[in-house]
């Protein structure tokens, strides 16, 4: 235990004060909120004791406030009467556009004008999937607050490790609507390593096996002292446990010789497939049985019940295909890691879908070695996604992990002729930041538009549109003389951001953001006024509420700053004027008015760049010189 | 006169804590990079300020870089070269006998699934690659050496300029190895998946 408690930039004075952080599992299937109690992670549970919270949002009705839904397990069991308002396995949906929706899709999607988004047709309006995605938020943040007695100061919330820029982006979309602050994305392997890590502290080479409801990662993780890296990450955002039960449900249809399945048919038979994969995980054989309610069902035939037994070894032949599948990316994670499989100290499970006898056994012998699932796979992401919420939100510990994690996608531009150009190669670790330098093509061109993709493709239309991002206030020039450079970046949560500066004037452009599957800042804008009661006057509240926390973040991040470094890093004029600032903006914090702090906050950050500077470049001489002195030592 | 050092502050060996020199000590390397990001890292300051996020970012950024850098021979050498100023191109020279011998290596390569024992045959094809990386990796740890004890001054900037010659031409050579070290590992992998 330290003897001195050193405060750190963004913690609080009173370095004992707890503060309440949650890690959040938003999965395909299930999602899960967790938290620290009693310095032991574990997932919360309802007023029924239900930890796991099913992803179906029924949708009923419209109102001045928001939508009206019910979420979870009561949706869960509405769906077959009521399929095409009750919303499951969403996430497949995130940041995908109207032709990625796969054929077996039974909800009504219609294209809005001007919207790169999809919606889905309820009779609460048309939805997109980031809205139902904040209903699910929005009740575990409720779980949360009720469970742990007080408001919370953000969440971490997990992503496949395989989702690209648009899937990540929808995921923060959706905690901005929910009105749940991020504290960071992890990657779902990352998150589950990270419970295990700790649980067992043993260095070395580990592999998580994700297999969720509707995504496969596979991540390779190199656990050092306290430091935990990730070496390659792979997989496949579009198969998982879900594509198991299709499996199942296109054997039925031939059986049964039906031919266009309705909508609640398909759900029905979609519940079958799900409860036998799980009822053949212990037994050898499990008979399915289908009635259909006559009223319901359209195909009135004469058959309205059928009986099949599916043998255990039937069921391993229709999904063997697609386990095999999963190889694949295992393949390439070994081989972009450079490392065999005779260096992995162990392979995790994660993901119900590894419950699976056929999964546990091809995966065991791939890698050489008995799998482990001693976490409960279900709940080891939201597990990890807690702990690192713990360390994230301030609560510093003897035990944190820093976490380096990388990109999973190679980032492209768009070059002549249709090709991509890699800018940022898939694996490297982020944060990070690569520049490229442009030039205009005609005389006194202005603006220039740069699409930027993912994936690992030559062409273009081979790879993932992320955006286009248009350069303007490029100064008029003679075509060629302009030396454009565009600055890529991508941060921790593994979002790109572009900023670009023409250098030979040292004149900043300005970008505006065009996503190709993304919701754009006007449609948050309006999704978020529509929730409110009365509109224009609580989204004013909320902004102001905003800037005022925004406001006390600064001003506790620099009085903890001037006690540490203060003395030897300024100058007592400097302290002097910081201090001044710091006083002047918490009186302004105080009152109403949302601009007048915004722009105080603007000053106190011009004011203060230069010691925050200082205190970087402090900060890593300290870490180095703490490395000399164990040198010393050794 | 300055120092490397003095002429470029932030540049990635200092910012790592290393000297600037092609032979470094990787496990300080690694963990000098460990400590800096457990410091630094946007983990730290996800609680925080907007300018202190978008900092904390900025720099995470530029550590990670520097070590993407340092960590092997031939991006190091690269980096080395261009604090003096040099910038590779495609379409700088290499020795024509070199040229040849790539071309042999790569022919050997495309014939391995006609011999009989093709994974014997890119084995050895493997070994010889990594034995010329790594007389290469020994060519350049000299010739830096020499680079960098040298003085400068004007007496010496002819001899720098030879020696830096020298030092480009063999990271092209290394350039061309590692590509074709790169295709026999795919090789490797596409044989795995045939048998």
């Amino acid at each position: 235990m330290a003897l001195l408690q050193i405060s750190e930039p963004g913690q609080t004075t009173a370095p004992h004060q707890h503060k309440l952080a949650v890690g959040i599992d938003l999965g395909t299937t299930n999602s899960l909120v967790a938290s620290l109690k009693s310095g032991l992670a574990e997932t919360l549970a309802d007023t029924q004791g239900q930890h796991l919270l099913p992803s179906v949002v029924q949708f009923q009705a419209k109102d001045e406030i928001g939508y009206k839904t019910i979420v979870g397990q009561q949706a869960q069991d509405n769906a077959a009467n009521d399929p095409l308002n009750t919303i499951s396995s969403v996430k497949r949906y995130m940041g995908r556009g109207l032709e990625d929706i796969k054929k077996h899709s039974i909800y009504h999607f219609v294209s809005e004008e001007g919207s790169a988004v999809p919606r889905i047709r309820t009779v609460a309006g048309d939805v997109s999937a980031v809205e139902v995605s904040a209903e699910i938020l929005k009740t575990l943040k409720q779980r949360a607050i009720e469970s742990l007695g007080g408001e919370l100061i953000g969440a971490v919330i997990t992503v496949p490790a395989y989702f690209d820029d648009a899937q990540r982006q929808a995921t923060k979309d959706a905690a901005k609507l929910a009105g749940l602050p991020v504290l960071r994305l992890i990657n779902e392997p990352t998150a589950a390593a990270v419970a295990y890590g700790l649980d067992s502290g043993s260095e070395g080479i580990h592999v998580v096996y994700d297999l969720g409801g509707g995504t496969f990662d596979i991540s390779i993780l190199k656990l050092t002292k306290g430091v935990f890296e990730v070496l390659s990450t792979a997989g496949d955002s579009a198969l998982g446990g879900d594509d198991l039960d299709h499996t199942i449900v296109d054997w039925m249809l031939v059986k049964t010789g039906i031919v266009e399945p309705d909508a609640s048919l398909l759900r029905v038979l979609l519940d079958k497939a799900r409860a036998a994969k799980e009822a053949l995980t212990e037994q050898d054989t499990t008979l399915i049985q289908i009635h259909l309610d006559e009223k319901l069902h359209s195909q009135s035939d004469q058959q309205t019940s059928w009986q099949y037994e599916l043998s255990r070894e039937q069921f391993e032949q229709l999904i063997q295909p697609l386990i095999r599948k999963t190889l694949v990316p295992c393949r390439r994670a070994l081989r972009d890691a450079h490392i065999s499989v005779d260096e992995i100290q162990d392979v995790v499970l994660v993901g119900g879908s590894t419950r699976v006898p056929l999964v546990r056994q091809i995966v065991g012998d791939f890698f050489s070695t008995q799998p482990l699932a001693d976490i409960d796979p279900d709940k080891v992401v939201a597990i990890g996604a807690a702990r690192q919420a713990d360390v994230l939100a301030g609560n510093k510990s003897d035990e944190d992990m820093l976490l380096l994690d990388v990109t999973p996608l190679s980032l492209g531009l768009e070059t002549m002729g249709g090709l991509a150009e890699k800018v940022i190669h898939r694996n490297t670790t982020i944060p990070v930041a690569r520049a490229q330098d442009f030039t205009t093509f005609k005389d006194g061109q202005t603006a220039m538009a740069i699409h930027v993709v993912q994936g690992e493709r030559e062409l273009i239309s081979d790879c993932r549109s992320l955006a286009r991002f248009e350069l303007r206030g490029i100064p008029p020039m003679v075509a060629g003389a302009a030396r454009i450079r565009v600055t890529f970046q991508i941060d921790a949560d593994g979002l790109l951001s572009v900023s670009a500066k023409e250098e030979t004037s040292g004149v900043q452009s300005s970008i505006q953001v065009k996503p190709s599957y993304g919701l754009s800042d006007g449609e948050i804008e309006t999704m978020l006024k529509d929730s409110f009661s009365h509109a224009q006057d609580d989204l004013d509240a909320r902004k102001l509420r905003e800037e005022q926390v925004e406001a006390k973040r600064v001003v506790e991040a620099l009085l903890a700053a001037l006690e540490e470094d203060g003395e030897n890093l300024l100058s007592a004029q400097e302290q002097h004027t910081i201090q001044q600032a710091i006083d002047e903006l918490s009186e302004i914090a105080e009152g109403s008015k949302q601009r007048a702090i915004k722009l105080k906050i603007e000053e106190v950050d011009k004011i203060t760049a230069e010691f925050a500077q200082r205190r970087m470049d402090a900060s890593i001489n300290k870490a180095l010189a703490g490395q000399r002195v164990n040198d010393l030592h050794t | 006169m300055h120092t490397l050092e003095q002429q470029y502050p932030e540049n990635y060996f200092s910012l790592l804590g290393l000297p600037i020199s092609f032979d470094i000590d990787k496990d300080l390397l690694i963990k000098n990079y460990h400590e800096i990001q457990k410091s630094i890292h946007p983990d730290n300051f996800a609680n925080a300020g907007d300018r202190e996020r978008r900092l904390s970012v900025q720099k995470a950024a530029q550590i990670n870089d520097a070590l993407n850098s340092l960590k092997n021979p031939l991006p190091r050498a690269i980096y080395l070269l261009s604090l003096f100023a040099i910038e590779l191109s495609e379409n700088k020279h290499v020795a024509p006998e070199f040229l040849m011998e790539q071309m042999e290596l790569r022919e050997a390569l495309s014939q391995v699934n006609d011999k009989a024992d093709p994974f014997a045959e890119l084995d050895v094809l493997i070994n010889d690659v990594n034995t010329r990386i790594k007389h290469s990796i020994s060519q350049l740890s000299r010739l830096f050496e020499c680079l960098l004890a040298t003085e400068t001054g004007s007496e010496q900037d002819n001899k720098q300029q030879e020696q830096l010659e020298l030092i480009t031409a063999e990271v092209l050579k290394m350039q061309y190895l590692n590509r074709l070290q790169e295709e026999c590992l795919n090789k490797e992998e596409d044989l795995a998946e045939q048998y």
